[in-house]
Parts: structure tokens; C-alpha cells; sequence
């Protein structure tokens, strides 16, 4: 039945809420400061392109230029690390969780804040309406942000491949940005429940963040956090393309040292049945929320 | 006809009370609700809004529980105390916005948005963004988005806080017309006059209960044990003193005074009916004339002093 309303009114609702929110996120300060952030890796890689390009290997095959490291080693194949490895803790990683828990304070909280809270629960918009379409805003315009910044830096630490190496690795882009999209769509649930249940949304998003995804669920409880389905889906998504990794690479072990990496088909529907599930009582808490 | 009743309501926040045992029963026209800072006034309607749930009793408008149905904020438009805008936005698209929840087509809600403002005489600055308006031009926008969809019911906090001469003037006639087109009007303001000149009907709060409900006349009658208090000027000053020799000796009139300066008397009594139907009987009797009678205990100012602050014991 709620379902069924979210769904009804979303052509009529989604686009000015989605238009007004993301002017909201894209548009507050603190966005623009981890924004900047995001472009250290950037400058530093664009750096590094105009100190050493001259320095590298080449050779043309069937009229592409492929580029060598010292070592005779792909160069693309290390560059290709590289950005992984930054995009690990930039553009899906600490700063892209900062970013949603910005967000998820920007679309619920201030609506509280605001008081524009009271005036929808006095408005005919049911509340999982209300959730509902401001976490969709919160996952797109974080999705479109991070999505075009990875593109961007991997443009950049790709270029000293040349071509044929950003051509090459396009597969490593777009592991990343679906990452992105299923981190996005994990966490910002759980951010914008705790946005409704908690007064100081900003604390304990990160404490759950730290204590409970990167501390005490360890090796034996991590079935119970988003990040293991998203290294889970990480690691079969590189063993797929041939990296040289294994599963400790990614904690995908118990104190056993098993291999405990999820399939990556129900890595994906246990995040979506998490997002279903936040959302849901999200939606529950702004129902029973009194003003 | 729209009917709100509150039935033996009691909210609490913890263990502060924010209305005990309030029973109600308010029917079209405009109502007025008035108390100290404190008293339960926004409680009251955010209960009727739905905003909370009465920790006992029942709301029931229309029929619903207003803090479950869905459908019934589509007949209830709500003015409230404080800001609640998206500063970004134009009047226009702010009033939209909320349209489009009421299930409006875009460009039904673009047009009625459109004319709420003009109405409210907001047509040149209704493009521009809410953080650049004035307190006036915000009062109106929230009233704008507040009757936009045509409610049945409306609840204004404070309407006119803020508000300059001719914005208050006009949000005065526009609540007026709204109770003749038959709306049921719920206002709540500090500033008694303005309730005064739009409705008889009152509700008074004080520490979250309800002292004293329904037509401000008739509630002033019925409180036979507080005198009312009569200024009488004589169109002659030397009648000043025999007219208040002969009223004192009227055993219905408990005590007087005479204020020489402003060439008044001032009578107490307990019984405005018998002062009302005896007095202009001895003044022709006496051949004495007079310029003015005076009694500002009918007024809501003073009734609101009486019952609420206590002022009828000092």
C-alpha cells in the first residue's frame, strides 16, 4: 500500500524533491571542501604526469603507443593500482563516507532543523514518500559526484599510459563506479535512518561507521557489515579480470583463515535488502516522530 | 461543516504537561485561542494537526484521527509560528512544491500558487528568492501555501507576528472572507485586539487547561463573582459628585470612586444587568445627562486579565 503510493506520485514528486534537494547538497559549503579533497589525488597525479612523462617506455604496436615501467612491466597494469589504491580511500572510500553522511544530514536532519519537516507531516506525503525520495536524491547526485570524480582521476593517473592504457583498464573504472553505486546505496539507508532516530546524526554515523564496519565486527562478524558484500563483490570483480590478489587482501577471511568472500550476485541483494530495510524504518521513525 | 473535537485530551512531555483533560468542540467561523506564552496554545493544534499523539483522550476532525490519516491534511492548511521555508526557492516554486503533494497537475498548482500570492499582494516579489523577503512578505507566503489548496480547515499560529500595518490589515480580511465562504478558522495570536475584531469565539488556555470556551460575552456574564468595573462621565462636573452619592446608594453597586480630574466616576458592581436596566432610570429621574459610560470589562483584554492573570484579585 505504501509501496504502491511511493511509486504512484514518484513522477509527479520525485523531480521537484530530487531538484531541490540536490541544489541543497550540491550547494552547501561542506560539499565543496571534500570535493577539494577528492582533487588532491588529482593534482598530485597531473603532478607527477608532467614530472615523469618524458621518462617512459614506449613502443607502437599496430599503431597504438603502449608504455613500459622500468622493469619492462605494463605500465598501465601500475598505474591501474594506483588509482584503485587512491580510490580506495577517496572516491570510495573515508572522504566518499564523509560525503554521505553530509548528505544524509542535508536531506533529514535539516528538514528537521528547518522545520520543513513538521510542515510535510501536515502535508498529504506519506512518510516512506518522504524518505524515499530524498535518499534516492542522496544516492544519485553522490553517485553522479563520485562517478564523474573517479572518471576524472582516472583520466588522469591513466594518462601516463597513454590511450591504450585508459582504453585498456576501462573495466577498472567501472568496478569502481559500481562500487560506488552500491556503497552509496548501502550506506546512505543506514545514514539517513540514524539521521531520523538521533540528534547528532553526524557523531553517530561515524561511529557506527567505525566501530561496528571497521572494528568490532572483526573477521567473524563481518557478514554483518555493508563492507564486506562491497570487498566481497571487489575481489571477485578483480579475480575476474586476473589481479594477483587473494582474499586477506580484502579481510575476506575468518580467524580460521577460510576464504568467507560472498557470492557477488547476493553480495548485491543483501545491500539493496539493507537499503529496502533502513528506508523502511527510517520511514517508521518520521511516522512515529513527534513535534 | 467541519467538526474538531477534543476529547478529554492530555499530552504530556515527559514529565512536563502540555494540555490536561482538554475538551473541546469547534465548529465553523473563526476561533480564537489565547493564553500566556506557555499555556498550551501550540500543543493544542499541533495535536489537531497531528503533529502529536494526546498521551489520553482522542482528536477527532472530521470524523479521523488526525495524527493517522493521510487524507485529511488535504483539508487542513496550517500557518505556522516560525520560518519553515527553502530559502533557495521563489514564493512561486515554494508554494508549488507543496501544491504538488496536495496531488495538483504542475500546471494547476503553478497557477494556483500564482494566484494565492497575488491575492496576498505578493505579485512583484513572488519570483524572487525567500531569503531575500522581508518578515511581512514571508507571513504571506506562508499563508499563500497554507490556503493554496483551498482547505476546509485552517490553523494559524500567530498569523500576524511580524506583520506590518497593511499586511496585517489584509491577512484581516482575508481571514474574514475565509470565514464567510464557510472555513472553520482556528487563530492564535498575542495581540488580543486582533483576535477581538475577528471573532466573539475564544478558547482560553492557561497551564495547559482550558478556563474558559466559547463566546467571549457570554463568558463574561457568567462570571458573576468577578465585578465589572463602569466609567461614567456627567456632561455637567458639578452632577459629578451627587450622581455618585445617589449610585452608592444602589445596593447592587459595591464600590466607586471619584476621579475629578478626568471628571469621571468609576462604579464597581456585581450585577451589569440590573446597573444596565436601573441606571439610565435614575439618571432621568435625577435630570442628570451624561457623555459616556465606559465598561472595558467586555472587552477581550480585560476578560483575558481576569481569567488568565489573576488581575480580578489584586
Amino acid at each position: 500500500m505504501e509501496m504502491r503510493r511511493v511509486v504512484e506520485r514518484f513522477p509527479k514528486l520525485f523531480p521537484p524533491i530530487f531538484k531541490d534537494c540536490s541544489y541543497r547538497l550540491i550547494t552547501n559549503k561542506l560539499t565543496w571542501v571534500l570535493i577539494a579533497i577528492l582533487m588532491l589525488p588529482c593534482a598530485l597525479g597531473l603532478l607527477v604526469y608532467y614530472e615523469f612523462s618524458d621518462d617512459r617506455l614506449s613502443e607502437e604496436v599496430d599503431g597504438d603507443t603502449i608504455y613500459y615501467n622500468d622493469d619492462g612491466g605494463l605500465l598501465h597494469e601500475d598505474l591501474r593500482d594506483t588509482f584503485l589504491t587512491f580510490s580506495e580511500f577517496f572516491g570510495m572510500g573515508f572522504i566518499a563516507l564523509l560525503l554521505g553522511i553530509m548528505f544524509s544530514s542535508e536531506l533529514i536532519s535539516e528538514e528537521y532543523n528547518n522545520k520543513t519537516m513538521q510542515l510535510f507531516r501536515t502535508s498529504p506525503i506519506h512518510p516512506l514518500e518522504i524518505i524515499t525520495y530524498r535518499y534516492l536524491t542522496g544516492v544519485i547526485t553522490g553517485v553522479i559526484l563520485l562517478g564523474l570524480y573517479s572518471s576524472l582521476f582516472y583520466i588522469v593517473i591513466m594518462m601516463g599510459a597513454g590511450i591504450h592504457g585508459i582504453v585498456e583498464d576501462l573495466n577498472v573504472l567501472l568496478l569502481v563506479i559500481k562500487i560506488i553505486l552500491l556503497s552509496w546505496i548501502g550506506f546512505l539507508s543506514i545514514f539517513c535512518a540514524i539521521n531520523v532516530y538521533f540528534e547528532r546524526p553526524y557523531l553517530i554515523c561515524f561511529i557506527y561507521w567505525l566501530l561496528w564496519e571497521q572494528i568490532i565486527s572483526g573477521q567473524n562478524y563481518q557478514q554483518l557489515t555493508i563492507t564486506h558484500y562491497i570487498n566481497s563483490i571487489t575481489y571477485d570483480a578483480l579475480l575476474e579480470m586476473k589481479w594477483n590478489i587473494t582474499a586477506s587482501d580484502y579481510g575476506l577471511v575468518n580467524s580460521n583463515g577460510d576464504t568467507i568472500a560472498t557470492d557477488p550476485l547476493i553480495s548485491t541483494i543483501i545491500i539493496i535488502f539493507i537499503a529496502i530495510f533502513f528506508v523502511f524504518a527510517g520511514s517508521r521513525g518520521i511516522a512515529a516522530k513527534q513535534f | 461543516m467541519n467538526s474538531i473535537i477534543f476529547n478529554e485530551v492530555t499530552k504530556n512531555y515527559g514529565k512536563v504537561q502540555g494540555i490536561a483533560n482538554v475538551t473541546l468542540n469547534i465548529e465553523s467561523g473563526v476561533t480564537g485561542i489565547l493564553g500566556p506564552n506557555g499555556a498550551g496554545k501550540s500543543t493544542t493544534m499541533k495535536v489537531l494537526l497531528g503533529l502529536v499523539k494526546p498521551s489520553i483522550g482522542e482528536v477527532i476532525v472530521d470524523g479521523v484521527n488526525p495524527f493517522e490519516n493521510l487524507e485529511l491534511r488535504n483539508k487542513i492548511g496550517f500557518v505556522p509560528e516560525y520560518d519553515c521555508f527553502y530559502e533557495h526557492m521563489s514564493a512561486v516554486d515554494y508554494v508549488t512544491y507543496f501544491l504538488l503533494i496536495h496531488d495538483f497537475d504542475r500546471d494547476e498548482a503553478n497557477t494556483r500558487a500564482k494566484n494565492s500570492l497575488v491575492e496576498l499582494g505578493l505579485q512583484d516579489a513572488m519570483h524572487r528568492k525567500i531569503r531575500t523577503y522581508s518578515r511581512g512578505m514571508r507571513q504571506k507566503t506562508k499563508v499563500a501555501r497554507a490556503t493554496a489548496f483551498d482547505p476546509e480547515i485552517l490553523v494559524l499560529d500567530e498569523p500576524f507576528q511580524g506583520a506590518d500595518p497593511t499586511t496585517r490589515h489584509l491577512l484581516m480580511q482575508k481571514i474574514k472572507s475565509w470565514s464567510n465562504e464557510g472555513k472553520t478558522i482556528l487563530i492564535s495570536s498575542h495581540i488580543l485586539h486582533d483576535v477581538e475584531n475577528l471573532t466573539d469565539n475564544i478558547v482560553l488556555i492557561n497551564n495547559g487547561r482550558v478556563i474558559a470556551s466559547g463566546d467571549r460575552h457570554e463568558i463574561r456574564k457568567l462570571m458573576s463573582n468577578i465585578p465589572i468595573q463602569i466609567r461614567i462621565s456627567p456632561i455637567d462636573g458639578k452632577n459629578l459628585r451627587p450622581l455618585f452619592k445617589r449610585m452608592l446608594d444602589e445596593k447592587w453597586i459595591t464600590a466607586g470612586r471619584i476621579m475629578e480630574d478626568e471628571g469621571e466616576i468609576m462604579l464597581e458592581t456585581n450585577e451589569s444587568n440590573e446597573f444596565y436596566t436601573k441606571f439610565p432610570q435614575i439618571l432621568d429621574k435625577e435630570k442628570i445627562m451624561v457623555k459616556k459610560i465606559v465598561s472595558d470589562d467586555d472587552s477581550l483584554d480585560s476578560l483575558y486579565s481576569k481569567l488568565v492573570e489573576g488581575k480580578q484579585w489584586k
